[in-house]
């Protein structure tokens, strides 16, 4: 079976900074992948050489077994993997519906139709509202999405993430800035529309990485030094050493 | 509230057409076919028929500026690359006795105005921002330029002009009355209406919105910007070309004027005016600023200065436009408290246009005052004769000016109380004002 997203000798250097020195990571379909790291390992410098957002100085990305090099984020995303951001990424003065509607758009094979008109289709429009349903912002429907609270539209963010039926997702820090309630209400938020998805997330919240994930892989300086199950990633050595041991002294 | 909009959410039908979306539309059909028998005179027509040209181009505008993100300095290239394409064949109509009725003239400025588009859009849209601007600019400049060089196309200094009532007749009408122009101009007006407005409802149109707002998360959901915006710039470069194949129709003259800066500068002024960020918004504003071009342009010399001046004042603080400025009453409207607006509007309203009738009638006795002729030293304001070097009137002048300001700014602190209040809700209700 191949792998929903293998990395091979992923490099990559901005001048003479290398930032990503050589990763080889296999994930599996259906699995649900953390990535952590100190700040500055390179964790969103890796999304972005997944997603196409940044190009690869050398090495392969392959999404089922497909090579995404020279590929334009938009082709990604059509292949099958969506993303989210470490800052909010929406579209702040549209409406929280048409935000919802519009990442439905491509997958709902409209393309750049300029015949067909969004308000009558109903699969799309009551597509959108189911979306809408799942994240809970059913009630914010017709608000502009720039004016809901933070959390919100980190909610918002992953349903426009999910709503194209993308089958490998990718979060950049999904609870990053949120209270302990908030997190647990995303958390519980993701593990509802990731079911049966491949997931893929970078996180900093522990509690957050150890209950949601099947494996961890830890980026110390854009190398992977570790990668398991969650209670073997914690027992490991080199993973205290480099990481869990500096993440709990910076935390006092 | 989460049930009753979860409730609301699932009674809510898709397709079908409500009143509330039609109505406008049939409202406006019907003042466009009945203002010609309010304002008869031949330069009422002729003020209608500007307008109606300038709305069409202004919302064409606006499909890249509101709609797409895209601060366009050139596009006047597509109106009149339209217009001048539409004169030479209404030339070729007379000349080559083509089986071409008028009303369908501007379908070829359309087409003509596309075609620019699609060559300029194929590298100007890659991104938007300052590159685009700049890009816009250059090729404004360029064609405008070529007005002169290219004098085959452009018919040099004197421009392309041309007759329109050799066409085929339509119905028996040949168009030579302004009246038949009108009605022509103003079906067309309804038809590409409607048509920008279908366009901003179908995917690429919203997909415009949603790369305007964040081209990077648009890429990121399959589509790709610079697509986005090629389509845009394509359909407003094609009703533009309408605009520049109306205005054939009705001036029967294209000049290297059609295609310059300024004309480019005063679309984007027409359009920021009436607001970038509603539909309608260009509409109000080309509707404003052809009645101050035309009504006060022969009132006074410096009509140029009051538009310029109620340019920087929207842009300072209105930047919704004026189509912002009446959107913004309608959470009053719907908390049912526009009533309370009406006395704080009135108490500081009068004295601000007091006040602000007093500085232009200062400008205008200043200005008569430095460039009269020599001797002349009569004038009239508001239909009050009186003679610039006398005290008096200056005095009541500046007077009026300094009153009507302070009143104004006296009350205004009630009007902006009042506003704060009929902006929020008094019950505990939750939901309506955000």
């Amino acid at each position: 079976m191949t792998a929903a997203l293998e990395l091979e000798g992923l490099r990559k250097s901005f001048g003479k900074t290398e930032i990503i020195r050589g990763v080889d990571l296999s994930i599996g379909k259906g699995e649900r992948h953390a990535i952590i790291g100190p700040n500055g390992a390179g964790k969103s410098t890796l999304f972005n050489l997944i997603t196409g957002r940044f190009p690869q100085t050398s090495g392969h990305v392959r999404l089922h077994g497909h090579d995404l090099a020279g590929k334009a984020p938009f082709e990604i995303n059509r292949m099958g993997l969506s993303r989210s951001f470490q800052i909010t990424n929406i579209f702040p003065r549209m409406t929280v519906f048409e935000n919802v509607r519009c990442s439905l758009l491509w997958s709902m094979g409209y393309k750049y139709s300029f015949w067909n008109m969004v308000s009558k289709s109903r699969a799309l429009n009551e597509g959108a509202e189911e979306i809408l349903e799942q994240i809970n912002l059913s009630s914010r429907r017709d608000l502009p999405a720039g004016v809901l609270s933070y959390a919100e539209q980190r909610a918002l963010e992953i349903g426009i993430t999910i709503a194209g039926g993308a089958d490998v997702i990718m979060l950049d820090e999904p609870t990053a800035g949120m209270s302990n309630t908030e997190t647990d209400y995303i958390v519980g938020l993701i593990e509802k529309v990731t079911e049966g998805k491949t997931l893929i997330m970078v996180e900093h919240d522990m509690g957050v990485v150890f209950g949601l994930c099947d494996r961890i892989s830890v980026l110390v300086y854009g190398e992977i030094v570790a990668t398991g199950e969650p209670e073997a990633v914690r027992a490991d050595q080199a993973v205290q050493e480099a990481y869990l041991g500096a993440a709990l002294e910076a935390e006092h | 509230m989460t049930d009753t909009s979860s409730i609301m959410a699932k009674k809510r039908s898709y397709g079908g057409l409500s009143t509330g979306t039609v109505a406008p539309w049939v409202i406006c059909t019907a003042i466009l076919l009945v203002l010609p028998y309010v304002f008869q005179s031949n330069s009422a027509l002729t003020i209608m028929n500007q307008m109606a040209i300038t709305i069409v181009f202004a919302l064409a505008y606006n499909m890249l500026l509101g709609q797409g993100g895209m601060l366009s300095f050139g596009h006047a290239v597509y109106m009149g690359m339209g217009g001048f394409m539409c004169m030479h064949v209404m030339n070729w109509v007379e000349y080559e006795n083509i089986p071409l009725p008028l009303p369908l003239l501007p379908v070829i400025g359309g087409l003509f105005g596309m075609g620019m588009a699609t060559i300029i859009g194929s590298f100007s849209t890659r991104t938007a921002g300052t590159v685009f601007a700049m890009i816009s600019l250059g090729i404004g400049e360029l064609i405008a330029a070529s007005s002169v060089i290219v004098v085959a196309f452009f018919g040099g200094e004197e421009g392309v002009s041309g007759d329109r009532t050799y066409g085929l007749p339509v119905f028996g009408y040949e168009f030579l009355t302004k009246i038949e122009v009108y009605y022509l101009t103003a079906g067309w007006l309804v038809l590409s209406a409607l048509l920008m407005y279908l366009f901003s409802r179908t995917p690429v149109g919203r997909m415009a919105n949603a790369v305007r707002d964040n081209p990077e998360r648009a890429q990121f959901l399959g589509y790709s910007a610079r697509w986005v915006r090629f389509y845009s710039f394509c359909a407003s470069g094609f009703f533009a070309g309408v605009a520049g194949g109306l205005f054939a129709i009705n001036f029967e003259i294209l000049t290297e004027e059609n295609l310059n800066l300024v004309t480019s500068g005063s679309i984007l002024l027409i359009t920021f005016l009436g607001g970038v960020g509603f539909f309608f918004g260009p509409i109000i504003g080309a509707i404003v600023f052809t009645l101050l071009q035309s009504v006060l342009s022969l009132q006074t010399e410096l009509w140029q200065l009051y538009v310029g001046a109620l340019f920087v004042l929207t842009v300072m603080y209105f930047p919704g436009g004026l189509a912002g400025v009446l959107m913004m009453h309608v959470v009053p409207y719907k908390l049912g408290k526009l009533g309370t607006l009406v006395v704080p509007y009135i108490k500081t309203l009068i004295p601000a246009a007091i006040g602000i009738l007093g500085l232009a009638s200062f400008c205008e006795l200043m200005f008569h005052f430095k460039h009269a002729a020599v001797g002349e030293h009569d004038m009239s304001l508001f239909g009050i004769e009186f003679s610039t070097h006398s005290p008096i009137p200056w005095i009541v002048i500046i007077g009026l000016t300094v009153i009507g300001f302070w009143l104004a700014k006296r009350s205004s602190a009630e009007l902006r109380e009042t506003w704060g209040n009929a902006n929020v809700m008094t019950s505990s209700k939750e939901g309506g004002a955000q």
